[in-house]
Protein backbone atom coordinates (compact mmCIF):
# COMPACT_ATOMS: atom_id res chain seq x y z
CA UNK A 1 0.00 0.00 0.00
CA UNK A 2 2.45 3.04 -1.37
CA UNK A 3 -0.57 5.54 -2.02
CA UNK A 4 -0.28 6.97 1.51
CA UNK A 5 1.22 10.47 1.61
CA UNK A 6 1.55 12.23 4.15
CA UNK A 7 -1.67 14.17 3.85
CA UNK A 8 -3.58 10.76 4.83
CA UNK A 9 -1.02 9.44 7.28
CA UNK A 10 -1.42 12.98 8.74
CA UNK A 11 -5.43 12.38 9.14
CA UNK A 12 -5.24 9.07 9.90
CA UNK A 13 -2.73 9.95 13.16
CA UNK A 14 -5.06 12.39 14.34
CA UNK A 15 -8.21 10.30 14.31
CA UNK A 16 -6.18 7.47 15.69
CA UNK A 17 -5.44 10.12 18.65
CA UNK A 18 -9.19 10.94 19.08
CA UNK A 19 -9.76 7.56 18.97
CA UNK A 20 -7.21 6.39 21.88
CA UNK A 21 -8.43 9.53 23.79
CA UNK A 22 -12.31 7.44 23.49
CA UNK A 23 -10.75 4.18 24.60
CA UNK A 24 -8.73 5.67 27.55
CA UNK A 25 -11.56 7.69 28.33
CA UNK A 26 -13.89 4.83 28.73
CA UNK A 27 -12.04 2.24 30.06
CA UNK A 28 -10.98 4.96 32.76
CA UNK A 29 -14.57 5.59 33.36
CA UNK A 30 -15.57 1.84 33.66
CA UNK A 31 -12.47 1.03 35.85
CA UNK A 32 -13.34 4.29 37.72
CA UNK A 33 -16.78 2.84 38.17
CA UNK A 34 -15.93 -0.26 39.63
CA UNK A 35 -13.90 1.55 42.83
CA UNK A 36 -16.26 4.45 43.00
CA UNK A 37 -18.73 2.94 45.25
CA UNK A 38 -16.64 2.02 47.65
CA UNK A 39 -14.76 5.25 47.98
CA UNK A 40 -18.37 7.02 48.22
CA UNK A 41 -18.92 4.70 51.04
CA UNK A 42 -15.75 5.73 52.80
CA UNK A 43 -15.56 8.79 52.28
CA UNK A 44 -19.36 9.18 53.31
CA UNK A 45 -18.57 6.98 56.58
CA UNK A 46 -16.39 9.99 57.56
CA UNK A 47 -19.72 12.43 57.38
CA UNK A 48 -21.96 13.03 59.89
CA UNK A 49 -26.16 12.08 59.11
CA UNK A 50 -26.65 15.51 58.44
CA UNK A 51 -23.93 16.55 56.48
CA UNK A 52 -24.60 13.74 54.47
CA UNK A 53 -27.90 14.24 54.28
CA UNK A 54 -27.63 17.89 53.19
CA UNK A 55 -25.18 16.78 49.98
CA UNK A 56 -24.58 13.13 49.26
CA UNK A 57 -21.52 13.41 46.99
CA UNK A 58 -19.30 16.19 48.36
CA UNK A 59 -16.19 15.21 50.24
CA UNK A 60 -16.41 15.55 54.37
CA UNK A 61 -16.01 19.10 55.77
CA UNK A 62 -14.95 17.49 59.09
CA UNK A 63 -14.26 14.18 58.32
CA UNK A 64 -14.46 12.26 61.62
CA UNK A 65 -14.43 8.24 62.54
CA UNK A 66 -17.14 8.20 65.05
CA UNK A 67 -19.27 6.50 62.95
CA UNK A 68 -16.82 3.41 63.37
CA UNK A 69 -16.51 3.81 66.75
CA UNK A 70 -19.80 3.86 67.44
CA UNK A 71 -20.64 0.62 65.02
CA UNK A 72 -17.80 -0.76 66.48
CA UNK A 73 -19.38 -0.29 70.13
CA UNK A 74 -22.72 -1.26 68.82
CA UNK A 75 -23.23 -4.56 70.78
CA UNK A 76 -26.63 -4.93 68.95
CA UNK A 77 -24.47 -5.15 65.43
CA UNK A 78 -22.42 -8.03 66.50
CA UNK A 79 -19.63 -7.02 64.02
CA UNK A 80 -17.33 -8.78 65.40
CA UNK A 81 -19.61 -12.11 66.49
CA UNK A 82 -19.86 -11.76 62.27
CA UNK A 83 -16.15 -11.27 61.70
CA UNK A 84 -15.63 -14.13 63.75
CA UNK A 85 -18.51 -17.04 62.53
CA UNK A 86 -17.09 -15.83 58.65
CA UNK A 87 -13.17 -16.01 59.73
CA UNK A 88 -13.80 -19.50 61.35
CA UNK A 89 -16.50 -20.82 58.81
CA UNK A 90 -14.14 -20.12 55.99
CA UNK A 91 -11.04 -21.25 57.45
CA UNK A 92 -11.92 -24.48 58.64
CA UNK A 93 -14.08 -24.97 55.16
CA UNK A 94 -11.50 -24.05 53.12
CA UNK A 95 -8.62 -26.20 55.16
CA UNK A 96 -11.15 -29.40 54.69
CA UNK A 97 -11.72 -28.49 50.98
CA UNK A 98 -8.00 -28.29 50.42
CA UNK A 99 -7.19 -31.59 52.15
CA UNK A 100 -10.54 -33.42 50.57
CA UNK A 101 -9.72 -31.61 47.39
CA UNK A 102 -6.56 -33.11 47.25
CA UNK A 103 -6.76 -36.35 48.69
CA UNK A 104 -9.37 -36.95 45.72
CA UNK A 105 -7.93 -35.14 43.39
CA UNK A 106 -4.31 -37.01 43.35
CA UNK A 107 -5.98 -40.33 43.79
CA UNK A 108 -8.16 -39.45 40.63
CA UNK A 109 -5.18 -38.11 38.86
CA UNK A 110 -2.98 -41.43 39.88
CA UNK A 111 -5.06 -44.52 40.13
CA UNK A 112 -7.20 -46.28 38.12
CA UNK A 113 -9.82 -48.10 41.62
CA UNK A 114 -13.12 -49.36 41.03
CA UNK A 115 -15.34 -46.34 41.22
CA UNK A 116 -13.47 -43.60 39.58
CA UNK A 117 -14.99 -43.47 36.49
CA UNK A 118 -18.42 -43.37 38.33
CA UNK A 119 -16.91 -41.00 41.35
CA UNK A 120 -15.78 -38.30 38.47
CA UNK A 121 -19.10 -38.37 36.85
CA UNK A 122 -20.75 -37.75 40.64
CA UNK A 123 -18.55 -34.85 41.29
CA UNK A 124 -19.20 -33.64 37.51
CA UNK A 125 -23.15 -33.74 38.25
CA UNK A 126 -21.72 -31.62 41.70
CA UNK A 127 -20.84 -28.98 39.07
CA UNK A 128 -24.03 -28.54 37.71
CA UNK A 129 -26.44 -29.00 40.16
CA UNK A 130 -27.95 -25.75 41.02
CA UNK A 131 -27.45 -25.14 44.74
CA UNK A 132 -30.45 -23.37 45.02
CA UNK A 133 -32.85 -26.65 44.37
CA UNK A 134 -31.12 -27.98 47.63
CA UNK A 135 -31.54 -25.42 50.16
CA UNK A 136 -34.73 -26.52 50.84
CA UNK A 137 -33.81 -30.27 51.21
CA UNK A 138 -30.64 -29.50 52.81
CA UNK A 139 -32.34 -27.46 55.30
CA UNK A 140 -34.83 -30.41 56.34
CA UNK A 141 -31.98 -33.03 56.44
CA UNK A 142 -30.02 -31.13 58.90
CA UNK A 143 -33.02 -29.83 61.34
CA UNK A 144 -34.26 -33.61 61.36
CA UNK A 145 -30.66 -34.35 62.33
CA UNK A 146 -30.44 -31.29 64.75
CA UNK A 147 -26.79 -30.30 62.83
CA UNK A 148 -28.74 -27.03 61.85
CA UNK A 149 -28.25 -24.00 63.15
CA UNK A 150 -24.81 -25.02 65.02
CA UNK A 151 -21.11 -23.23 65.07
CA UNK A 152 -19.98 -26.03 61.97
CA UNK A 153 -23.66 -26.26 60.26
CA UNK A 154 -22.40 -23.90 57.20
CA UNK A 155 -18.74 -25.32 56.78
CA UNK A 156 -20.96 -29.03 55.29
CA UNK A 157 -22.35 -27.77 52.51
CA UNK A 158 -19.45 -25.12 51.50
CA UNK A 159 -17.06 -28.06 51.95
CA UNK A 160 -19.42 -29.97 49.60
CA UNK A 161 -20.03 -27.82 47.03
CA UNK A 162 -16.64 -26.18 46.70
CA UNK A 163 -15.19 -29.97 46.32
CA UNK A 164 -15.78 -30.46 42.80
CA UNK A 165 -14.27 -27.45 41.55
CA UNK A 166 -11.28 -28.15 44.19
CA UNK A 167 -11.08 -31.92 42.74
CA UNK A 168 -10.82 -30.66 39.01
CA UNK A 169 -8.45 -28.04 39.47
CA UNK A 170 -6.10 -30.41 41.50
CA UNK A 171 -6.59 -32.95 38.99
CA UNK A 172 -5.58 -31.81 36.07
CA UNK A 173 -2.63 -30.20 37.71
CA UNK A 174 -1.74 -33.67 39.22
CA UNK A 175 -1.44 -35.19 35.64
CA UNK A 176 1.23 -32.60 34.80
CA UNK A 177 3.76 -33.76 37.36
CA UNK A 178 5.81 -36.05 36.14
CA UNK A 179 5.43 -39.52 37.68
CA UNK A 180 9.09 -39.84 38.11
CA UNK A 181 8.76 -37.52 41.85
CA UNK A 182 6.62 -41.01 42.70
CA UNK A 183 8.93 -43.67 41.06
CA UNK A 184 12.02 -42.03 42.57
CA UNK A 185 9.97 -41.54 46.58
CA UNK A 186 9.78 -45.22 45.82
CA UNK A 187 12.84 -46.39 45.49
CA UNK A 188 14.09 -44.36 48.53
CA UNK A 189 11.23 -46.94 50.38
CA UNK A 190 8.36 -44.26 50.75
CA UNK A 191 5.12 -45.74 51.35
CA UNK A 192 1.88 -44.54 49.51
CA UNK A 193 0.53 -42.14 51.59
CA UNK A 194 3.51 -40.55 52.39
CA UNK A 195 4.57 -39.74 48.95
CA UNK A 196 1.12 -38.10 48.59
CA UNK A 197 1.39 -35.94 51.31
CA UNK A 198 5.58 -35.35 51.67
CA UNK A 199 6.66 -35.46 48.40
CA UNK A 200 3.37 -34.26 45.64
CA UNK A 201 1.68 -32.50 48.13
CA UNK A 202 4.44 -29.15 48.20
CA UNK A 203 4.82 -29.88 44.08
CA UNK A 204 1.44 -29.26 44.25
CA UNK A 205 1.18 -26.32 46.18
CA UNK A 206 0.49 -23.53 43.20
CA UNK A 207 -2.88 -24.98 42.57
CA UNK A 208 -3.59 -25.51 46.21
CA UNK A 209 -3.49 -21.96 46.49
CA UNK A 210 -5.74 -21.08 43.77
CA UNK A 211 -8.30 -23.34 44.96
CA UNK A 212 -7.61 -21.84 48.86
CA UNK A 213 -8.19 -18.24 47.35
CA UNK A 214 -11.31 -19.19 45.19
CA UNK A 215 -12.64 -21.20 47.87
CA UNK A 216 -11.81 -18.04 50.44
CA UNK A 217 -14.21 -15.65 48.46
CA UNK A 218 -16.69 -18.31 47.93
CA UNK A 219 -17.15 -18.74 51.16
CA UNK A 220 -16.78 -15.24 52.69
CA UNK A 221 -19.60 -14.39 50.37
CA UNK A 222 -21.67 -17.41 50.81
CA UNK A 223 -25.32 -15.96 51.37
CA UNK A 224 -28.33 -17.96 50.66
CA UNK A 225 -27.03 -21.38 52.87
CA UNK A 226 -26.62 -18.88 55.43
CA UNK A 227 -29.53 -17.07 55.32
CA UNK A 228 -31.83 -20.68 55.65
CA UNK A 229 -29.52 -22.97 57.74
CA UNK A 230 -28.75 -19.77 60.61
CA UNK A 231 -30.33 -18.35 63.13
CA UNK A 232 -28.13 -17.91 66.05
CA UNK A 233 -26.93 -14.64 65.99
CA UNK A 234 -23.54 -15.91 66.98
CA UNK A 235 -23.05 -18.32 64.15
CA UNK A 236 -24.33 -15.43 61.75
CA UNK A 237 -21.80 -14.88 58.56
CA UNK A 238 -20.97 -11.06 57.27
CA UNK A 239 -23.44 -11.50 54.42
CA UNK A 240 -25.84 -11.82 57.00
CA UNK A 241 -25.05 -9.39 59.45
CA UNK A 242 -25.01 -6.87 56.33
CA UNK A 243 -29.04 -7.63 56.04
CA UNK A 244 -29.31 -6.65 59.40
CA UNK A 245 -27.19 -3.43 59.26
CA UNK A 246 -29.29 -2.63 56.84
CA UNK A 247 -32.57 -2.52 58.38
CA UNK A 248 -31.29 -1.62 62.15
CA UNK A 249 -29.30 1.52 60.63
CA UNK A 250 -31.61 2.25 57.96
CA UNK A 251 -32.00 5.84 59.04
CA UNK A 252 -28.28 6.31 59.59
CA UNK A 253 -26.75 6.02 56.07
CA UNK A 254 -23.14 7.14 57.19
CA UNK A 255 -23.40 4.47 59.97
CA UNK A 256 -24.26 1.53 57.92
CA UNK A 257 -21.62 2.06 55.55
CA UNK A 258 -19.39 2.41 58.62
CA UNK A 259 -20.96 -0.65 59.23
CA UNK A 260 -20.38 -2.51 55.63
CA UNK A 261 -16.86 -1.16 55.41
CA UNK A 262 -15.68 -2.97 58.43
CA UNK A 263 -17.19 -6.16 57.57
CA UNK A 264 -15.95 -5.47 53.96
CA UNK A 265 -12.61 -4.81 54.96
CA UNK A 266 -10.81 -7.98 55.26
CA UNK A 267 -11.94 -8.73 51.54
CA UNK A 268 -11.15 -5.55 50.17
CA UNK A 269 -7.55 -5.67 51.76
CA UNK A 270 -6.84 -9.66 51.00
CA UNK A 271 -7.80 -8.36 47.20
CA UNK A 272 -5.74 -4.81 46.80
CA UNK A 273 -3.13 -7.24 48.61
CA UNK A 274 -2.56 -10.34 46.10
CA UNK A 275 -4.80 -9.18 43.16
CA UNK A 276 -2.21 -10.49 40.62
CA UNK A 277 -2.44 -13.70 42.32
CA UNK A 278 -6.20 -13.86 42.53
CA UNK A 279 -7.06 -12.84 39.10
CA UNK A 280 -4.50 -15.67 37.69
CA UNK A 281 -6.52 -18.29 40.67
CA UNK A 282 -9.67 -16.95 39.58
CA UNK A 283 -9.03 -17.45 36.40
CA UNK A 284 -7.72 -20.88 36.68
CA UNK A 285 -10.92 -21.97 38.55
CA UNK A 286 -13.22 -20.48 35.85
CA UNK A 287 -11.72 -21.72 32.94
CA UNK A 288 -11.51 -25.67 34.44
CA UNK A 289 -15.05 -25.04 35.91
CA UNK B 1 7.19 -52.40 37.92
CA UNK B 2 7.82 -49.15 39.31
CA UNK B 3 3.93 -48.89 39.08
CA UNK B 4 3.59 -51.88 41.38
CA UNK B 5 5.82 -50.63 43.73
CA UNK B 6 4.00 -47.44 44.56
CA UNK B 7 0.34 -48.64 44.54
CA UNK B 8 -1.03 -48.99 47.94
CA UNK B 9 -3.70 -51.33 49.11
CA UNK B 10 -6.85 -51.17 48.78
CA UNK B 11 -8.19 -50.62 52.07
CA UNK B 12 -5.94 -47.49 51.67
CA UNK B 13 -7.43 -45.85 49.15
CA UNK B 14 -10.88 -46.98 50.84
CA UNK B 15 -9.66 -45.23 53.88
CA UNK B 16 -8.85 -41.86 52.24
CA UNK B 17 -11.73 -41.73 49.98
CA UNK B 18 -14.24 -42.33 52.75
CA UNK B 19 -14.11 -39.54 54.49
CA UNK B 20 -14.87 -37.10 51.59
CA UNK B 21 -16.99 -39.43 49.51
CA UNK B 22 -19.22 -39.63 52.50
CA UNK B 23 -19.18 -36.14 52.75
CA UNK B 24 -20.08 -34.98 49.49
CA UNK B 25 -22.95 -37.78 49.37
CA UNK B 26 -24.36 -36.53 52.51
CA UNK B 27 -24.54 -32.93 51.38
CA UNK B 28 -25.25 -33.16 47.61
CA UNK B 29 -27.27 -36.52 46.86
CA UNK B 30 -29.02 -36.98 50.25
CA UNK B 31 -30.60 -33.62 50.18
CA UNK B 32 -31.56 -34.40 46.14
CA UNK B 33 -33.75 -37.63 46.93
CA UNK B 34 -34.87 -36.20 50.05
CA UNK B 35 -36.17 -33.34 48.25
CA UNK B 36 -37.87 -36.00 45.75
CA UNK B 37 -39.71 -37.86 48.56
CA UNK B 38 -41.04 -34.87 49.91
CA UNK B 39 -42.37 -33.24 46.21
CA UNK B 40 -45.20 -35.75 46.34
CA UNK B 41 -46.24 -34.38 49.85
CA UNK B 42 -48.43 -32.16 51.02
CA UNK B 43 -46.80 -30.61 54.04
CA UNK B 44 -46.23 -27.16 55.90
CA UNK B 45 -43.35 -28.31 57.68
CA UNK B 46 -45.49 -29.92 60.72
CA UNK B 47 -45.58 -32.95 61.85
CA UNK B 48 -48.67 -33.77 59.44
CA UNK B 49 -48.10 -35.02 55.94
CA UNK B 50 -50.58 -35.76 53.05
CA UNK B 51 -49.54 -37.88 50.16
CA UNK B 52 -50.55 -36.48 47.21
CA UNK B 53 -48.77 -38.29 44.47
CA UNK B 54 -47.95 -36.16 41.13
CA UNK B 55 -50.46 -33.12 42.95
CA UNK B 56 -47.79 -31.02 43.40
CA UNK B 57 -45.98 -31.26 40.29
CA UNK B 58 -49.84 -30.26 38.65
CA UNK B 59 -49.87 -27.31 40.51
CA UNK B 60 -46.72 -26.26 39.74
CA UNK B 61 -46.93 -26.70 35.30
CA UNK B 62 -50.04 -24.39 36.23
CA UNK B 63 -48.11 -22.18 38.54
CA UNK B 64 -48.42 -18.71 36.91
CA UNK B 65 -45.60 -17.43 39.36
CA UNK B 66 -43.22 -20.74 38.79
CA UNK B 67 -42.91 -19.76 35.58
CA UNK B 68 -42.74 -15.90 35.64
CA UNK B 69 -40.06 -16.13 37.58
CA UNK B 70 -38.86 -18.75 35.30
CA UNK B 71 -38.79 -16.26 32.31
CA UNK B 72 -36.83 -13.40 34.66
CA UNK B 73 -34.14 -15.94 35.24
CA UNK B 74 -34.17 -16.15 31.36
CA UNK B 75 -34.30 -12.26 30.59
CA UNK B 76 -31.13 -12.12 33.16
CA UNK B 77 -28.87 -14.80 31.37
CA UNK B 78 -29.63 -12.94 27.73
CA UNK B 79 -29.07 -9.74 29.28
CA UNK B 80 -26.23 -10.72 30.99
CA UNK B 81 -24.55 -12.76 28.31
CA UNK B 82 -25.08 -9.79 26.21
CA UNK B 83 -23.74 -6.80 29.07
CA UNK B 84 -20.90 -9.03 30.55
CA UNK B 85 -19.45 -11.22 27.84
CA UNK B 86 -19.95 -8.68 25.07
CA UNK B 87 -19.00 -5.48 26.79
CA UNK B 88 -15.90 -7.34 28.46
CA UNK B 89 -14.89 -8.73 25.25
CA UNK B 90 -15.13 -5.24 23.87
CA UNK B 91 -13.04 -4.08 26.64
CA UNK B 92 -10.85 -6.82 26.28
CA UNK B 93 -10.28 -5.47 22.59
CA UNK B 94 -9.66 -1.96 23.72
CA UNK B 95 -7.31 -2.82 26.30
CA UNK B 96 -5.60 -4.54 23.66
CA UNK B 97 -4.71 -1.76 21.50
CA UNK B 98 -1.46 -0.32 21.40
CA UNK B 99 -2.51 3.60 22.65
CA UNK B 100 -4.28 2.28 26.00
CA UNK B 101 -2.03 3.13 29.12
CA UNK B 102 -2.50 1.69 32.77
CA UNK B 103 -3.39 -2.08 31.49
CA UNK B 104 -2.72 -3.16 35.08
CA UNK B 105 -4.57 -0.97 37.02
CA UNK B 106 -7.49 -1.80 34.45
CA UNK B 107 -7.66 -5.33 35.44
CA UNK B 108 -7.08 -4.88 39.19
CA UNK B 109 -10.21 -2.55 39.19
CA UNK B 110 -12.69 -4.03 36.85
CA UNK B 111 -12.36 -7.55 38.67
CA UNK B 112 -12.20 -6.16 41.90
CA UNK B 113 -15.96 -6.09 41.58
CA UNK B 114 -16.66 -10.14 41.29
CA UNK B 115 -14.96 -10.24 44.30
CA UNK B 116 -17.10 -8.82 46.71
CA UNK B 117 -20.32 -10.18 48.26
CA UNK B 118 -23.34 -10.19 46.37
CA UNK B 119 -25.28 -8.37 49.35
CA UNK B 120 -22.46 -5.73 49.56
CA UNK B 121 -22.95 -5.20 45.97
CA UNK B 122 -26.82 -5.11 46.12
CA UNK B 123 -27.22 -3.24 49.43
CA UNK B 124 -24.55 -0.37 46.86
CA UNK B 125 -26.77 -0.31 44.18
CA UNK B 126 -29.74 0.09 46.55
CA UNK B 127 -28.23 3.00 47.75
CA UNK B 128 -27.49 4.22 43.85
CA UNK B 129 -31.38 3.73 43.14
CA UNK B 130 -32.52 5.26 46.75
CA UNK B 131 -34.85 7.79 46.00
CA UNK B 132 -33.51 10.72 48.62
CA UNK B 133 -29.85 9.85 49.23
CA UNK B 134 -29.12 7.78 45.26
CA UNK B 135 -26.52 9.09 43.31
CA UNK B 136 -28.65 8.15 40.11
CA UNK B 137 -31.58 10.72 41.02
CA UNK B 138 -28.32 13.16 41.66
CA UNK B 139 -27.17 12.48 38.62
CA UNK B 140 -30.54 13.55 37.36
CA UNK B 141 -31.08 16.81 39.24
CA UNK B 142 -27.22 17.33 38.42
CA UNK B 143 -28.08 17.51 34.61
CA UNK B 144 -31.42 19.37 34.68
CA UNK B 145 -33.43 16.31 34.93
CA UNK B 146 -35.06 16.12 38.04
CA UNK B 147 -38.17 15.56 36.13
CA UNK B 148 -37.09 11.82 35.59
CA UNK B 149 -36.19 11.31 39.66
CA UNK B 150 -37.71 8.43 40.83
CA UNK B 151 -38.29 5.82 43.35
CA UNK B 152 -36.50 3.30 40.68
CA UNK B 153 -36.64 -0.10 42.30
CA UNK B 154 -40.66 1.00 42.96
CA UNK B 155 -41.67 0.71 38.91
CA UNK B 156 -42.56 -2.58 38.02
CA UNK B 157 -41.81 -1.83 34.59
CA UNK B 158 -38.17 -1.52 35.46
CA UNK B 159 -37.27 -3.47 38.51
CA UNK B 160 -35.91 -6.41 36.40
CA UNK B 161 -33.53 -4.31 34.26
CA UNK B 162 -32.58 -2.25 37.55
CA UNK B 163 -31.45 -5.36 39.19
CA UNK B 164 -29.47 -6.90 36.18
CA UNK B 165 -27.80 -4.08 36.11
CA UNK B 166 -25.20 -4.72 38.87
CA UNK B 167 -25.04 -8.32 38.06
CA UNK B 168 -23.71 -6.96 34.60
CA UNK B 169 -21.50 -4.38 36.06
CA UNK B 170 -19.95 -7.18 39.10
CA UNK B 171 -19.03 -9.77 36.72
CA UNK B 172 -17.69 -7.46 33.27
CA UNK B 173 -14.20 -7.78 34.93
CA UNK B 174 -14.45 -11.44 35.84
CA UNK B 175 -15.14 -12.44 32.33
CA UNK B 176 -12.81 -9.88 30.72
CA UNK B 177 -9.85 -11.65 32.68
CA UNK B 178 -11.10 -15.01 31.65
CA UNK B 179 -10.89 -13.50 27.72
CA UNK B 180 -7.91 -11.39 28.68
CA UNK B 181 -6.00 -14.54 29.14
CA UNK B 182 -7.60 -16.18 25.72
CA UNK B 183 -6.86 -13.40 23.69
CA UNK B 184 -2.91 -13.19 25.22
CA UNK B 185 -2.52 -16.38 23.65
CA UNK B 186 -3.49 -15.68 20.27
CA UNK B 187 0.29 -15.04 18.78
CA UNK B 188 1.28 -11.23 18.41
CA UNK B 189 2.35 -12.44 14.19
CA UNK B 190 -1.50 -12.64 13.61
CA UNK B 191 -2.33 -9.70 14.69
CA UNK B 192 0.86 -7.79 12.97
CA UNK B 193 0.64 -9.10 9.45
CA UNK B 194 -3.23 -8.43 9.97
CA UNK B 195 -1.76 -4.74 10.39
CA UNK B 196 0.22 -4.74 7.27
CA UNK B 197 -2.75 -5.85 4.99
CA UNK B 198 -4.56 -2.79 6.27
CA UNK B 199 -7.39 -4.71 8.59
CA UNK B 200 -9.19 -2.44 10.63
CA UNK B 201 -9.50 -3.13 14.23
CA UNK B 202 -13.33 -4.07 13.94
CA UNK B 203 -11.90 -6.06 10.78
CA UNK B 204 -9.21 -8.00 13.27
CA UNK B 205 -11.95 -8.20 16.26
CA UNK B 206 -14.63 -10.04 14.05
CA UNK B 207 -12.16 -12.25 11.54
CA UNK B 208 -9.46 -13.12 13.83
CA UNK B 209 -10.07 -12.59 17.72
CA UNK B 210 -13.51 -13.50 17.72
CA UNK B 211 -12.90 -16.96 15.88
CA UNK B 212 -9.75 -17.74 17.75
CA UNK B 213 -10.89 -16.95 21.08
CA UNK B 214 -14.20 -18.66 20.79
CA UNK B 215 -14.16 -21.54 22.92
CA UNK B 216 -13.58 -19.59 25.50
CA UNK B 217 -16.24 -16.90 24.82
CA UNK B 218 -18.25 -20.53 25.05
CA UNK B 219 -17.02 -21.45 28.08
CA UNK B 220 -18.09 -18.14 29.70
CA UNK B 221 -21.52 -18.30 27.70
CA UNK B 222 -21.76 -21.39 29.83
CA UNK B 223 -20.64 -19.93 33.32
CA UNK B 224 -22.87 -16.88 32.89
CA UNK B 225 -25.75 -18.92 32.11
CA UNK B 226 -25.06 -21.06 35.15
CA UNK B 227 -24.71 -17.99 37.34
CA UNK B 228 -27.84 -16.14 36.25
CA UNK B 229 -30.10 -19.65 36.36
CA UNK B 230 -29.10 -19.64 40.48
CA UNK B 231 -29.88 -15.75 40.79
CA UNK B 232 -30.89 -15.01 44.11
CA UNK B 233 -28.63 -12.39 46.86
CA UNK B 234 -28.95 -9.20 44.42
CA UNK B 235 -32.29 -9.76 43.90
CA UNK B 236 -33.39 -10.92 47.54
CA UNK B 237 -31.41 -7.73 48.96
CA UNK B 238 -32.79 -5.20 46.29
CA UNK B 239 -36.14 -5.67 45.68
CA UNK B 240 -36.81 -9.42 47.25
CA UNK B 241 -38.40 -10.13 43.93
CA UNK B 242 -40.95 -7.02 44.03
CA UNK B 243 -42.67 -5.30 43.41
CA UNK B 244 -44.84 -7.60 43.57
CA UNK B 245 -43.04 -10.46 41.66
CA UNK B 246 -41.86 -7.96 39.00
CA UNK B 247 -38.36 -9.32 39.81
CA UNK B 248 -38.85 -12.36 41.16
CA UNK B 249 -36.77 -15.45 40.15
CA UNK B 250 -36.86 -19.16 40.22
CA UNK B 251 -34.64 -19.42 43.72
CA UNK B 252 -36.17 -16.74 45.20
CA UNK B 253 -39.73 -18.26 44.47
CA UNK B 254 -38.58 -21.70 46.17
CA UNK B 255 -37.21 -19.79 49.02
CA UNK B 256 -40.27 -17.90 49.32
CA UNK B 257 -42.67 -20.70 49.49
CA UNK B 258 -40.52 -23.09 51.69
CA UNK B 259 -39.68 -20.44 54.42
CA UNK B 260 -41.83 -17.86 54.20
CA UNK B 261 -45.43 -19.64 53.85
CA UNK B 262 -43.66 -22.65 55.08
CA UNK B 263 -44.64 -25.03 52.65
CA UNK B 264 -42.18 -27.04 52.02
CA UNK B 265 -44.14 -29.99 50.15
CA UNK B 266 -44.52 -27.32 47.37
CA UNK B 267 -41.00 -25.98 47.64
CA UNK B 268 -39.63 -29.24 47.72
CA UNK B 269 -41.64 -29.21 44.38
CA UNK B 270 -40.14 -26.27 43.13
CA UNK B 271 -36.62 -27.08 44.16
CA UNK B 272 -36.98 -29.91 41.71
CA UNK B 273 -38.47 -27.84 39.51
CA UNK B 274 -35.22 -25.52 39.33
CA UNK B 275 -32.92 -28.80 39.43
CA UNK B 276 -34.19 -30.10 36.35
CA UNK B 277 -35.01 -26.63 33.91
CA UNK B 278 -31.49 -25.55 34.84
CA UNK B 279 -30.06 -28.47 34.56
CA UNK B 280 -31.50 -28.84 31.05
CA UNK B 281 -30.67 -25.26 30.06
CA UNK B 282 -27.00 -25.69 31.08
CA UNK B 283 -26.41 -29.21 29.08
CA UNK B 284 -28.98 -27.82 25.82
CA UNK B 285 -26.59 -24.67 25.57
CA UNK B 286 -23.23 -26.84 25.88
CA UNK B 287 -24.81 -29.08 23.09
CA UNK B 288 -26.09 -26.71 21.01
CA UNK B 289 -22.24 -24.30 21.31
CA UNK B 290 -20.78 -27.85 20.77
CA UNK B 291 -22.42 -28.05 17.75
CA UNK B 292 -21.36 -24.81 16.19
CA UNK B 293 -18.22 -25.21 17.47
CA UNK B 294 -17.86 -28.76 15.35
CA UNK B 295 -19.61 -27.28 12.54
CA UNK B 296 -17.38 -24.49 12.30
CA UNK B 297 -14.55 -26.59 12.52
CA UNK B 298 -15.48 -29.08 9.94
CA UNK B 299 -15.75 -25.77 7.07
Amino acid sequence: MSRKNSHSSNDMRVGRGVGAFFINAILIIFSFSCIFPLIWMFYSSLKEKRAFQLDIISLPAKPTFDNYVAVANDRDAHIWTALLSSFRTTVFAVLLIIVFGYVLGYLLGRLKFRGSKIFSLLLLLGLLIPIHSLLVPIYVVFNRLGIGDKWYTLIIPYVAFGLPIAVFLIHGYVLSVPKEFEEAAAIDGYGFVRTMFSILLPICMPILVTVAIIQTFACWNEFSFALVLINNINYKTVPLAMTQFTGQFNSNYPKMMAAMLLTMAPVVLFYFLFSKKIIEGMVAGAIKG
Amino acid sequence: MLNTMIRPKKSTIFLLLLVPVAWYIFSVFIPLVVAVFYSFFEWKGGPAKTFIGWGNYISMIHDKLFWQAFGHNIYLVVVCIIGQIGLAFVFVLMIMSRFVKLKGIHRTLAFFPSTISAIAIGFIWSMIYNYRYGLLNWFLKAIGRSDLVSVWLNEPKFALILVSLPLIWQFIGYYMVILFSAVAAIPQEIFESAELDGASGFQRAVHIVLPLTKNMIFVCITLCIAGNMKAFDHIYIMTNGGPGTASNVMALYAYTVSFRQSNMGYGSTVSIGIFVLSLAIILGSRALLNYFSKEEAGL
